[in-house]
């Protein structure tokens, strides 16, 4: 008898360290797509759907040659360099220069959250007394886009530190919302970008999970312009017929903390082209 | 004799007049009412779905054309679309409740 | 006497038997749907076909090939032989109700679940369906 509750205490712990850790759900994700897409090499799923997608990466590479976002990265320039009112600027907020898009998103211990890059700029210039900027539209996609380019080429490498629970509690979060039916359509981000990644939904092939991440800011041709990571989120989400969270929201940015913590060891390519 | 009946004929009209006038106000009132009741029934589904973060995207737009509907005088299509949209709610709420635990899909192999 | 009476009763129970399977088993010619779905008002059809092809109400052809019907995509089965594939109708009726009923991981959208759909416009896309 005594064995048998040992036995089933110790079974009982093991299931509970077996929980998967991030490293665990990136492998996973790493061999379902490997053996769903067998010749693409890793480094491709940088490049989202045209990693998987022959006809799509030709006109992508077309569109590439002239980039549509390359006025949002000089627009974004200008507004690193103008000094706010009170004579300071984005660079002293950001000492180690515009290169910095690999640092995010990050767990802040002090406040309790994952701390993405554009919260971190309207930190910024709220600090200095300037007007924070929208998190979907407009002018933020020229900063980001500026620091999006300057940061091209640098590795994903989110952490989600062992010695605050409240770390893993986020990614947790953001790990059950990617996983969650929503919307009168009942999909989750999974249906779509896991279940069926490279199948078609009318002409546009499902997009891989891994690399969500990479190019952000995007141009969308369906956007004209170039939006946010948390844009797109809010454009999936009405997709499938449910209301659209808060862009920046805790939930949105706990989803960010997973899907890019999915995505380490990729290269950073911002800003990019889609469809 | 004759006033008498006049009389008599003249309460009875304006009993009628009066009856038929407090009937046709109560059931306009009525139909007020109840759309008002179901819209706020909408609106509390609503509500508790968006407290799981489960609403859909059309739930408010339904609630708002109920108000609107109701508004001009027309309670059946104000009553219909509140309906609808607590519907919503409810199924909404329902499904975020029905996942309060995560589950890996089989598909995933860890 | 008796014996005989069951004996021929029970032939024809087996011979109906195999003829019955015969035709719902047996995968169908081009011919032979069209030949059935004549029994189920056109107009029905016609009504149901337009609201699986309209991309705000069943918008079939996102996830399923129907022939003849531009982009489709193909998440989903292609929708062929459908007779064939769902000899009990209510089944097809089901499956577009809420496939996550028979399977919890189905992608398909729960068309009657979610209200989506309506019950009698689900009647008339089943209509539709079961002709291809």
């Amino acid at each position: 008898m005594k064995k048998i509750l040992i036995t089933l205490a110790l079974l009982a712990i093991t299931a509970v360290t077996a929980q998967a850790g991030p490293e665990e759900d990136r492998m996973a994700f790493i061999k379902y797509y490997k053996a769903k897409f067998p010749s693409v090499p890793m480094e491709e799923y940088a490049n989202g759907v045209y990693a998987i997608d022959p006809i799509g990466r030709e006109n992508w590479e077309a569109i590439e040659e002239f980039p549509p976002y390359e006025p949002f990265i000089d627009a974004g320039q200008a507004m690193w360099e103008k000094p706010f009112a009170n004579g300071k600027g984005y660079k002293d907020c950001f000492p180690d220069g515009p290169a910095m898009a690999d640092k995010y998103p990050s767990w802040d211990k002090q406040q309790g959250m994952v701390m993405t890059l554009p919260l971190a700029l309207n930190n910024c210039l709220k600090a200095n007394g300037e007007k924070p900027l929208k998190y979907k539209k407009g002018p933020i996609n020229n900063i980001l886009a500026y620091i999006a380019f300057q940061s091209r080429g640098k590795v994903i490498n989110v952490e989600v530190p062992k010695d605050d629970p409240r770390a893993m509690a986020a990614y947790e979060d953001g790990k059950k919302f990617y996983f969650t039916r929503r919307g009168q359509l009942n999909f989750s981000c999974a249906t779509c970008h896991l279940q069926n990644t490279g199948l078609r939904v009318r002409t546009e092939i499902l997009s891989p999970t891994l690399g969500h991440v990479t190019g952000w800011p995007v141009y969308r041709s369906k956007w004209g312009t170039v939006g946010t990571l948390h844009r797109r989120f809010s454009g999936c989400n009405n997709n499938i017929r449910a209301k659209a969270l808060e862009a920046q929201g805790e939930e949105y940015r706990n989803l960010e903390y997973f899907l890019t913590s999915l995505s380490n060891g990729l290269e950073l390519n911002g800003p990019s082209a889609r469809k | 004799m004759k006033i008498k009946t006049v009389l008599a004929m003249l309460v009875l009209a304006f009993g009628l007049l009066a009856g038929s006038a407090a009937v046709l106000a109560g059931g306009m009132k009525a139909d007020a009412a109840m759309a008002a009741d179901a819209i706020a029934k909408a609106e509390a589904a609503r509500k508790q779905a968006a407290s799981v973060n489960g609403e859909w995207r059309d739930t408010g737009k339904f609630i708002k054309q109920a108000q609107e509907a109701a508004k001009a005088g027309e309670h059946d299509k104000a009553v219909k679309l509140a309906k609808k949209a607590e519907q919503e709610g409810r199924l909404g709420y329902e499904q975020q409740v029905s996942q309060s635990e995560l589950k890996i899909p089989s598909y995933l192999k860890y | 006497m008796k014996k005989t009476v069951r004996l021929v009763s029970t032939l024809v129970i087996i011979a109906s038997a195999a003829w019955l399977t015969g035709c719902t088993g047996k995968p169908t010619t081009k011919e032979a749907p069209k030949a059935m779905a004549a029994q189920v008002d056109p107009a029905v059809v016609a009504e149901g076909k337009a609201i699986a092809v309209n991309r705000k109400k069943g918008n079939c052809l996102a996830c399923h090939m129907i022939e003849d019907e531009p982009t489709p995509g193909n998440v989903g089965p292609p929708l062929l032989a459908m007779q064939a594939r769902y000899p009990d109708k209510a089944k097809l009726r089901a499956q577009i109700w809420d496939a996550t009923a028979a399977n919890p991981e189905s992608a398909m959208v729960p068309f009657g679940r979610l209200q989506v759909l309506s019950d009698a416009e689900i009647d008339k896309i089943v209509e539709y369906i079961w002709t291809l």
